[in-house]
């Protein structure tokens, strides 16, 4: 194949000629056109489908479904009310900081739902105040409500709600984006499904290491820096400061003591210094002893409040936390800028796989995993094997019995379904379409359809051949009459294929777009190229009998 | 070569006699489906499905007892061809959500330690928790159920009567049970690829009936004063040959599936032998026989008088 044929624009002018070539060769039935519009539309298929699979490190035409090449297919669901807490968390903190700033006595300030908030308990002489306050800090996406003796609930709208809703799903198919880009896999799927839309759906075709892949997919990481109260090797001895109870803007986390199996719990503040989100970049390096270290740098926002707080805690503890565990606390010898380094006990693989996951960022919410699905790659294979072996098989069952039956005739059907499934895999590469096994039983039955087409084709001339017709008007008759049967039989079979595309993803999707694809090729292959065939031996001879 | 040479079979008058087989057969398939004995695959019910492709032969009783100390009730059987040392392992067993692989995990590290000998070379795993199965059995009848409606309606407009969309379907509908009671009495599962096939089937079979039914519409035109009944049993039996041979070669496509495609599409293959056999049966016995019930009653002559035909 010359490299000028492999350029997208030149096939796609090659498929518009095509196409304008097949509209003219209606309007003007000659042969000669005919022939020559047909030609080049089989020969655009051809192009677009060279090279069919992967040959000599050019990437082949058709893409493999992940149950013929192996990978990973999983489906999570974003648990969006994480992100609605955390939005009503952030309101709450708000309302009462700025009530302590405007000096008004109010009572406990509470989320009572993902979306609401109340504030009780407000000073008679300053209600007034307060509703101003909140109806000014309230205003967009939040509805301010007053419940009487100096009590406010204070509720999402419905709107900032669904937007909170599809911004979690998108950032968390972001988040998953650049985690699965730090794989290095080629054609990921990574996309929204579901009734709610809050279903995301990953493919990873080809990928070899399932677990190191999935580890990396499936761990919510999230960085967070925290100031450290106390430090103890009980949770007990950790609270006899303060009564037996965690204190309400505290909380305990345990890590990894200097002895293997000895955890040091830790009292640490609940809100967090820097979080994932903040990081610029991370990556490994090695420490003074030579041990790896994750060297990582913050944004420019992130820095100022760093360092202004780093200021204000000289020879305090800050613990790095990640996924509720604490790796390290080191003391804050100094003030510290935008380039930091963490320091642990973590082999070299672990250090990668942790800056490959501090890298991606975390997510706003956390995921539930609803499916899995890995297919081992010498499994795929097999599954190749198998569906060529069908596929073999079928056809050949086929044109022995054309042939034994319709004879010379049945050579036709045969063109005709060769290139049927030309145009089939054709409009699979153009269009992007995977092939799955599946998928190639939808091709196996496109041509058990095509011959039907044919069959209705032959068995009308056969029958118009009894009645004594001339063997040119039968054939003529034999394909006026079937038109009508082919559009309705193939109208209804594409509505029943419709159907199957409803199943959205997944093997089923596979076999829809190729049965889909095949009953529009068919009615060109098996109704179109056969009659011109038929037409063109024919020719303008007179001929006695046919090979029916 | 002519298989049948011009003929003249009495399709109508024997048609009662396969009404009450398919009725026997469908009632039978309820009672049988009713009783328990669907199988659905993981996709459907949940749970972990791994299939490990070990070394050597493996000895399915060695994993068996390494598998049950994880999972006590596992399903052990061997895979496909036996060549190919390929086991299934089934645990209907729920897994959490936040921890959906962790069954899958425990079998790998079981036969790992307690079946070293002969290591796992590659395995593929299918997991699914409770909110997709339940939320795809919706689905897949809803979907069936849609995909008929909408053929009716079509044919029911390309014909201009109601009764020729209802016999259709109905047809159709029948081959969705008689080949679901099939399914259910040789124990093949209900996999996604299963109900591929079934929506698959439905467009044959109506496609099937449709081919008889445009002969029957274009006899009309020609032979206005002859009974219906004669009509239609005269079309079946002109659209014979072609019945045969179409539907006799994707038998043999679908066969070459059935036999050749593997583990994957055994069940596939399964359902569209039996579609395509007992499509082509509600055609010449369910289908038309029913237009000639409503026709042999009373109802009104749709065809060319373009009268809209209530159905049944």
């Amino acid at each position: 194949m010359p490299p000028a044929l492999q350029n997208p624009l030149t096939l796609w002018l090659l498929l518009t000629a095509a196409l304008a070539g097949l509209a003219y060769a209606f309007v003007r039935q000659e042969l000669r056109w005919r022939a020559i519009v047909y030609g080049s539309v089989l020969i655009a298929c051809g192009v677009a489908v060279w090279p069919p699979y992967e040959r000599e490190g050019e990437p082949g035409k058709i893409h493999l479904g992940l149950d013929l090449r192996g990978g990973i297919h999983l489906v999570l669901q974003v648990v969006v009310d994480d992100a609605l807490n955390a939005t009503t968390d952030d309101a709450v903190t708000t309302a009462r900081d700025q009530a302590g700033r405007k000096g008004i006595q109010i009572g406990p300030v509470a989320r009572v739902s993902p979306t609401a908030f109340t504030v009780e308990g407000v000073e008679p002489a300053r209600v007034k105040d307060m509703r101003d306050l909140l109806r000014d800090f309230f205003r967009t996406g939040w509805e301010v409500k007053e419940a009487g003796e100096g009590k406010f609930t204070v509720e999402m709208t419905d709107l900032y709600q669904r937007q909170l809703r599809t911004q979690t799903v998108q950032e968390a198919i972001r988040t998953l984006e650049r985690r699965v880009n730090v794989l290095g896999v080629a054609e990921p799927v990574i996309a929204a499904q579901g009734a709610r839309g809050d279903q995301i759906l990953i493919q990873l075709p080809g990928v070899t290491d399932v677990e190191q892949a999935k580890r990396i997919i499936k761990t919510t990481a999230q960085l967070s820096l925290k100031l450290v109260e106390t430090s103890a090797a009980s949770q007990e001895t950790l609270l006899t400061g303060t009564g037996g109870k965690v204190p309400d803007n505290q909380e305990v986390l345990s890590g990894p003591g200097s002895t293997p199996g000895e955890p040091v719990y830790y009292l640490l503040r609940k809100e967090a210094l820097i979080t994932g989100r903040d990081l610029k970049s991370a990556r490994v390096g090695v420490d003074e002893n030579n041990r790896p270290q994750i060297n990582f740098s913050l944004n420019a926002t992130a820095t100022d409040k760093f360092s202004r707080e780093t200021a204000r805690n000289i020879k305090r503890q800050l613990a790095i936390v990640l996924d509720g565990t604490v790796y390290s606390a080191p003391v804050i010898e100094s003030k510290l800028g935008s380039d930091n380094r963490i320091t642990g006990r973590f082999s070299t693989q672990e250090a990668d796989e942790l800056s490959k996951i501090l890298k991606a960022g975390a997510l706003p919410a956390s995921l539930k995993y609803l499916q899995e699905l890995t297919v081992g790659a010498s499994l795929g294979r097999d599954s190749i094997r198998d569906g060529v072996r069908a596929s073999v098989a079928a056809m050949a069952f086929i044109t022995i019995f054309m042939l034994v039956y319709y004879r010379l005739s049945g050579l036709n059907a045969i063109v005709a379904l060769t290139a049927n499934l030309l145009i089939v895999l054709a409009a699979m590469a153009h269009f992007g379409a995977t092939l799955t096994l599946p998928g190639i039983a939808g091709i196996i039955l496109t041509v058990g359809v095509g011959v039907d087409t044919n069959v209705l084709v032959f068995e009308r001339i056969r029958e118009e051949l009894r009645h004594g017709k001339t063997v040119r008007a039968a054939v003529a008759n034999g394909f006026d009459r079937v038109w009508i049967t082919i559009l309705d039989t193939h109208a209804t079979a594409l509505i029943a294929a419709a159907f199957l595309f409803q199943f959205g993803t997944g093997p089923i999707k596979g076999f829809a777009v190729t049965l889909v694809i095949g009953l529009i090729a068919n009615v060109f292959a098996s109704y179109f190229v056969s009659k011109f065939l038929f037409e063109w031996v024919l020719g303008g001879r007179h001929y006695e009998k046919l090979s029916i | 070569m002519e298989i049948i040479k011009n003929p003249q079979i009495d399709f109508l008058g024997k048609a009662k006699y396969f009404v009450a087989l398919s009725a026997l057969l469908i009632a039978g398939g309820i009672f049988w489906i009713a009783t328990g004995h669907l199988h659905y695959g993981v996709e459907f019910s949940g749970g972990t499905q791994l299939i490990a492709q070990f070394k050597d032969t493996p000895d399915v009783d060695k994993i068996r007892d390494a598998v049950a100390k994880v999972s006590p009730g596992a399903v052990i059987q061997t895979y496909g061809d036996a060549k190919t040392n390929k086991v299934l392992v089934r645990i209907a067993q729920q897994s959490s959500e936040s921890d959906l692989d962790a069954t899958a995990r425990a079998v790998r590290a079981t036969l790992a330690s307690d079946y070293a000998q002969n290591p796992v070379l590659e395995s593929s795993s299918e997991i699914v928790g409770p909110v997709v199965g339940a939320e795809l059995r919706q689905k897949a009848v809803l979907l069936t159920v849609l995909g008929l409606l909408f053929q009716l309606i079509y044919i029911a407009w390309r014909f201009k009567g109601g009764i020729w969309g209802t016999g259709a379907t109905l047809a159709a509908f029948h081959d969705v049970l008689v080949c679901l009671a099939f399914l259910a009495f040789f124990k093949f599962e209900i996999t996604l690829n299963v109900i591929a096939a079934l929506l698959t089937l439905v467009g044959y079979s109506v496609n099937d009936t449709i081919v008889i039914f445009d002969r029957v519409r274009e006899n009309m035109l020609h032979r206005r004063k002859e009974p219906m009944a004669k009509l239609l049993n005269d079309s079946l039996n002109q659209t014979l040959t072609r019945t045969l041979i179409s539907n006799g070669t994707t038998f043999l496509a679908v066969l070459g599936l059935f036999l050749f495609g593997g583990e994957v599409l055994r069940g596939f293959g399964f359902a569209m032998v039996v579609g395509i056999v007992v499509g082509t049966y509600s055609t010449l016995f369910i289908a038309v026989p029913m237009v000639d019930w409503w026709y042999s009653r009373g109802g009104s002559s749709g065809g060319s008088s373009g009268k809209v035909v209530r159905a049944a």
